[in-house]
């Protein structure tokens, strides 16, 4: 069978439609030639069309130039030209069609604007379920596949995908936090090559001890880090963040070479891989709502935002977008004929290239979205600069890994979600007994993730306030204050819930109770850490207080250092830490008490869904604070947003309208967890099959 | 294995300390640790039996604790003078932390017994989130979105055909809507001490030419006491791009107007600030401007007549040397008992800027600029209290308030012009 798969006429087929493919990106892919080159594509822009009449005398001069240099026999009929101009109106004159205008539109309550934060932000949740799902399902299916030879050789490639990962995190972090110049880059390039060289050493049973991994991770990693970080000297602190990460992606590499398969991990990923193909059609019907409904409300925008980017737009999007459909749809399919062929490292290796095609086109679109908020500067060159450095603005990076760590976040949760609706939905002991683990396991994903997710949002940030820190002064100090009050309570709000979670968990593990008095004094140190990062400098919604509001509500400057980041930080320090102390004592109890899985309080489903819809309300809150930061811009100080709604809503109008956008999402997610798992469950039991068989040894 | 867990968590304790030692000092330090040690204790204590509480065993201890506790946060909030409203969050709190001890020690709720059970619980669910996070929203304070429309709406500033105080309220317009009250304070107005509080420090005394190029250029001169990294990088040097020729003169025109008759300029980032009266800076200026040494205010000197060591020159000339020289009567309705080393600022300034009559004090205010005149007095009280004899620093004035800021200009204590 797998002669006849490997036939020439095949390999010759595939080879020819690789190297098709190849030239065809090599040919078309070009985002780093400036648009200036690339007379084609920019005499098609509309960009150049929508500024054609503002910017008449400047382009007039332009094309002098051009003819100038062309030769004088040009630039002489240029002259006898000049002097009867000729009509080219017809050329951009598209008919009657030029006098229709674009009314605002109202539908019960709903507006332009809010027809456009509907569709965007439910297009934003399925998108970041697809993106962030896939990243610790594929890491999930190599924990529950048998170390069979070829899932040992794709686990070398999950473990230097999810060694990228983790080294982004933790470089970024570093970065922030010590300030380590290129902490990224170390961490990036550490972590993965740590993961590499142990991993291939792993393969091949060279290096089995899980200390001679960490070393050999450490020293490998941070030389071939340190080879590669462009700086001039190295410091100290950067070097020993290469290390750490070198360490950290060997220790990640040897824990999952020779970690003992568990099924259940192979059932949740499958699990979830088949919300993932459903969620997938979803986020591609929002994504057209989306856009049907910008080229309603906002049409002079969405032209011009996309004109901007025609590669992206024309070539590189849909080609990422297509490919990562395929992809996915192999992904999704070939799961149980991959498992029952014994090819389940071919599977894996489809999951590492979907997640690098997800994570691509998460990069791509974000360029558009940054260029949003920080278009490059100096702004009257903005037409004259490459596609690529529009994409490549200062929020760029930071939102592309802020990004990165909340959607592995959104998913953990929805982890949480599917386990707690499954547990509800289950009847069977044993059923019941692995959504609870599910449950747990989404749990650990989604708080994990989220500890690194401050530091995130601190980077992106950052970089707007030097950007612009007008910007980031409408965000903290102005009209969007109170709506980071609303987040600091929406954080604190996810930490505590965490940790009542983790209690309600711990009461079914045997011999638990030990830890209780610590956590008690745990949750006193939430409240007051809570407390601190909801405390206002002032108690009014803008910078000065406007007519009605009460300008004595602020705080005395002595206590002022309350409001501050360096209080902020220490509060969010605490919960962090207290949350990673008792995910300790959990792991401690499981390790040696009896988990009781089942059994848990049949109030930790409702917790963990509570959870879950806290997360993806604040993301959604947190997008809407981004959206709303630009003020009357929708490219900032570019392209100004001229329409009756060009201010920013009130803090009622925005939660109202974001926890109408959740519910939606909820109701949909609902549906789709029931389509996707329990709904054919039902079938099977009504028909009789046996349950899913764990995979065949090769 | 167990080896390393051990070196792990003590290079992770080792670490929070000092993070907390480099933020807050030996304070930040001592509360890490002392939190570790309860951590340890309430490891090594032996746990109860679990049990299961009713909702009255459950509140039978708590709900009284909880209202005292409540009690005390708020009285205590008083006395640091929190704000009536954060006296309310902070008890608030105090209950979230009672809901989430009842949770803690609630009774294991009862298993669904059909789906019309966790459907219920899952609306439940779902309402009770939805109507936190409704509710918060709705309660916090709200904005008027019609107030930012019609600012948003309004023309852009162009200063053709305005009138003085309509240039004046156009530039206090774009030094709001440039967010510059986010980090500088204008006496009492603002929104933090980030930069300096440019009423107290009376940037008005300072040229337009001088005060338009801190704006363009704010990283060429770091007001005193700002002189920190961050400071230095604080103020976005990205105004000279932002800015229209005609919102820059507007926004000087307003800034001109920042000044204070009645107390010395103070420098400094709070809670570390100083007056002119204590800065070696402005007293050796101003014992320049009193030797007729300044080319800024060519033509005065006073030592002519008040001596260049004090000893006066002229009869009737003030000896600054004795402290407890009284003010004159020389100037009608307007004479203090106090000595001269009580003299409030607001009457130096007014002797020196206009004056005493029938003397040969002439009103310089009327002649050169009051940025220097203020130095000049600066010095002039180095006579009877030398710089390096003082213990302590003059207490900085309290920052005016809205009221005696209008009463400035009703009172007519600025001078016309105002140089």
């Amino acid at each position: 069978m797998m002669k006849q798969s490997r036939s020439p006429l095949k390999n010759i087929f595939f080879k020819t439609l690789l190297c098709l493919i190849f030239v065809y990106l090599l040919g078309h892919l070009t985002p780093f030639l400036s648009v200036s080159s690339n007379s084609i594509i920019s005499s098609l822009s509309f960009q150049a069309l929508a500024y054609a009449e503002e910017d008449d005398e400047e382009e007039d001069e332009d094309e002098e130039d051009e003819e100038d240099e062309e030769g004088g026999e040009e630039s002489a009929e240029g002259e006898e030209e000049g002097e009867e101009e000729e009509d080219l109106s017809y050329l951009t004159d598209i008919g009657p069609a030029a006098d229709h205008e674009f009314e605002e539109f109202s539908f019960m309550g709903f507006s332009n604007r809010k027809f456009t934060w509907f569709a965007a932000q439910l297009h934003i949740l399925f998108a970041s379920f697809i993106l962030g799902c896939p990243m610790f399902v594929v890491i999930m299916e190599v924990m529950g596949a048998r170390r069979t030879q070829g899932v040992r050789k794709a686990i070398i490639l999950s473990n230097v995908f999810l060694g990228i990962l983790i080294g982004v995190v933790i470089g970024i972090t570093g970065e922030v936090i010590i300030g380590i110049h290129h902490g990224v880059l170390y961490g990036l390039w550490a972590c993965a090559f740590g993961a590499l060289i142990v991993s291939f050493l792993n393969y091949f049973h060279r290096l089995m001890g899980i200390r001679a991994s960490a070393f050999v991770g450490a020293l490998f990693g941070a030389l071939i880090s340190m080879a590669l970080t462009p700086v001039e000297h190295y410091e100290t602190s950067g070097v020993i963040l290469a290390v750490v990460n070198g360490a950290v992606g060997g220790l990640l590499s040897n824990g999952i070479m020779f970690a003992k398969s568990d099924f259940k991990f192979e059932r949740l990923a499958h699990e979830i891989t088949k919300v993932i193909g459903i969620c997938y059609s979803f986020t591609a019907l929002t994504g057209g709502l989306f856009l049907f409904i910008m080229l309603v409300a906002y049409q002079d925008f969405i032209t011009y935002l996309i004109s901007s980017f025609p590669t992206l737009f024309m070539v590189a999007y849909p080609t990422l977008f297509i490919l990562e459909t395929v992809v996915m749809y192999i992904y999704v399919y070939s799961w149980d004929p991959l498992n029952k062929s014994n090819k389940k490292g071919r599977h894996i290796v489809t999951g590492v290239v979907l997640n690098v095609l997800g994570l691509s086109l998460l990069l791509a679109l974000d360029g558009p979205t940054t260029f949003m908020q920080t278009p490059p500067k100096p702004l009257d060159q903005l037409l004259n600069i490459s596609e690529w450095d529009r994409i490549a603005n200062m929020a760029w990076m930071p939102l592309n890994y802020h990004r990165l760590v909340g959607n592995g976040t959104f998913g953990g949760y929805m982890v949480c979600i599917i386990g707690a609706y499954m547990y509800l939905w289950s009847e069977k002991k044993e059923e019941r007994e692995y959504y609870d683990w599910v449950g747990y396991i989404g749990n650990l994903i989604g708080v994990a993730i989220m500890i690194p997710l401050p530091a995130m949002g601190y980077i992106f940030v950052r970089e707007i306030y030097q950007y612009d820190a007008t910007i980031g002064m409408y965000i903290m100090s102005d009209r969007e204050s109170m709506f980071m009050l609303v987040q600091g309570l929406l954080v604190g709000t996810m930490f505590s819930v965490s940790n009542i979670y983790m209690w309600v968990s711990m009461k079914r593990i045997e011999n638990a109770e030990r830890f209780f008095p610590a956590m008690k004094f745990g949750f006193i140190l939430i409240v007051i850490s809570a407390a601190i990062w909801f405390t206002p400098r002032r108690f009014f919604a803008t910078m000065l207080p406007e007519p009605g509001m009460n300008p004595d509500m602020v705080l005395p400057d002595n206590l002022a250092f309350l409001a501050l980041m360096i209080s902020k930080n220490t509060a969010a320090f605490f919960l962090v830490t207290v949350t990673f102390v008792n995910y300790i004592f959990y792991t401690i109890a499981t390790k040696t008490g009896k988990v009781h899985y089942g059994k848990i309080n049949p109030l930790g489903p409702y917790v963990l869904i509570f959870l879950g819809f806290a997360d993806i309300w604040l993301m959604s809150w947190m997008g809407t604070i981004r959206e709303l930061s630009r003020m009357n811009w929708h490219v900032y100080k570019v392209f100004k947003d001229v329409t009756p709604e060009k201010f920013a809503p009130s803090l009622a109008e925005s939660g109202l309208q974001v926890t109408q956008i959740v519910w939606t999402f909820f109701i949909l997610m609902t549906a789709i967890i029931w389509i996707g798992i329990k709904y054919p469950k039902t079938k099977k039991k009504e028909t009789g099959p046996a349950q899913a068989a764990p995979q065949m040894a090769e | 294995m167990k080896i390393d867990v051990i070196i792990i968590g003590i290079i992770a304790a080792l670490s929070g300390l000092y993070a907390l030692n480099s933020t807050f000092g030996i304070a930040g330090a001592g509360a890490g640790f002392a939190v570790m040690v309860v951590y340890a204790l309430l490891l090594k204590v032996k746990p109860k039996k679990w049990e299961e509480k009713t909702f009255f065993q459950n509140i039978r201890f708590k709900l009284p604790f909880i209202i005292v506790l409540s009690g005390v946060i708020w009285v205590l909030a008083g006395k640091f003078n929190f704000p009536v409203w954060w006296q309310i969050e902070f008890v608030a709190f105090a209950f979230v932390g009672f809901s989430f001890f009842m949770l803690l020690d609630w009774k294991t709720f009862k298993q669904e017994k059909s789906s019309f059970d966790w459907v219920k619980r899952i609306l439940v669910t779902y309402a009770l989130a939805s109507a936190i996070f409704i509710g918060a929203t709705a309660q916090l304070p709200q904005f008027d979105p019609e107030f930012e429309l019609a600012k948003l709406n309004r023309p852009p500033v162009k200063l053709e055909g305005l009138a003085g105080p309509e240039v004046i309220a156009a530039g206090r317009e774009v030094f709001e809507n440039n967010k510059c009250f986010n980090c500088h304070k204008v006496f009492w107005e603002g929104n933090s001490d980030r930069g300096p509080n440019l009423g107290s420090k009376q940037i008005g005394l300072y040229t337009g030419d001088y005060i338009k190029d801190q704006i363009l250029n704010p990283r060429k001169n770091q007001s005193p006491g700002f002189e920190d990294a961050k400071s230095k990088k604080a103020m976005p040097t990205y105004y000279g791009d932002d800015l229209s020729e005609d919102e820059l003169s507007a926004l000087v025109s307003y800034l001109k107007t920042l000044r204070d008759p009645t107390h010395m300029p103070v420098e400094g980032k709070f809670p570390n600030q100083w007056t002119w009266w204590d800065d070696k800076d402005v007293i050796a200026t101003g014992q320049q401007v009193f030797e007729g040494l300044q080319p800024e205010t060519e033509g005065l000197t006073c030592a002519v007549c008040h001596g260049k060591d004090g000893i006066p020159m002229m009869t009737g000339a003030l000896d600054f040397r004795n402290e407890n020289n009284a003010d004159t009567t020389k100037i009608e309705g307007d004479h203090t008992d106090k000595p001269l080393k009580e003299w409030p600022d607001a009457l130096w300034y007014r002797r020196v800027t206009r004056g005493v009559p029938n003397t040969p004090m002439a009103p310089w205010g009327m002649i050169f600029p009051h940025l220097y005149l203020w130095k000049a007095e600066a010095y002039a009280r180095t006579f009877h209290d030398p710089l390096d004899k003082r213990t302590a620093i003059r207490p900085v004035p309290p920052i005016p308030t809205k009221e005696e800021i209008e009463s400035w200009k009703t009172d007519g204590l600025f001078m016309d012009p105002l140089l």
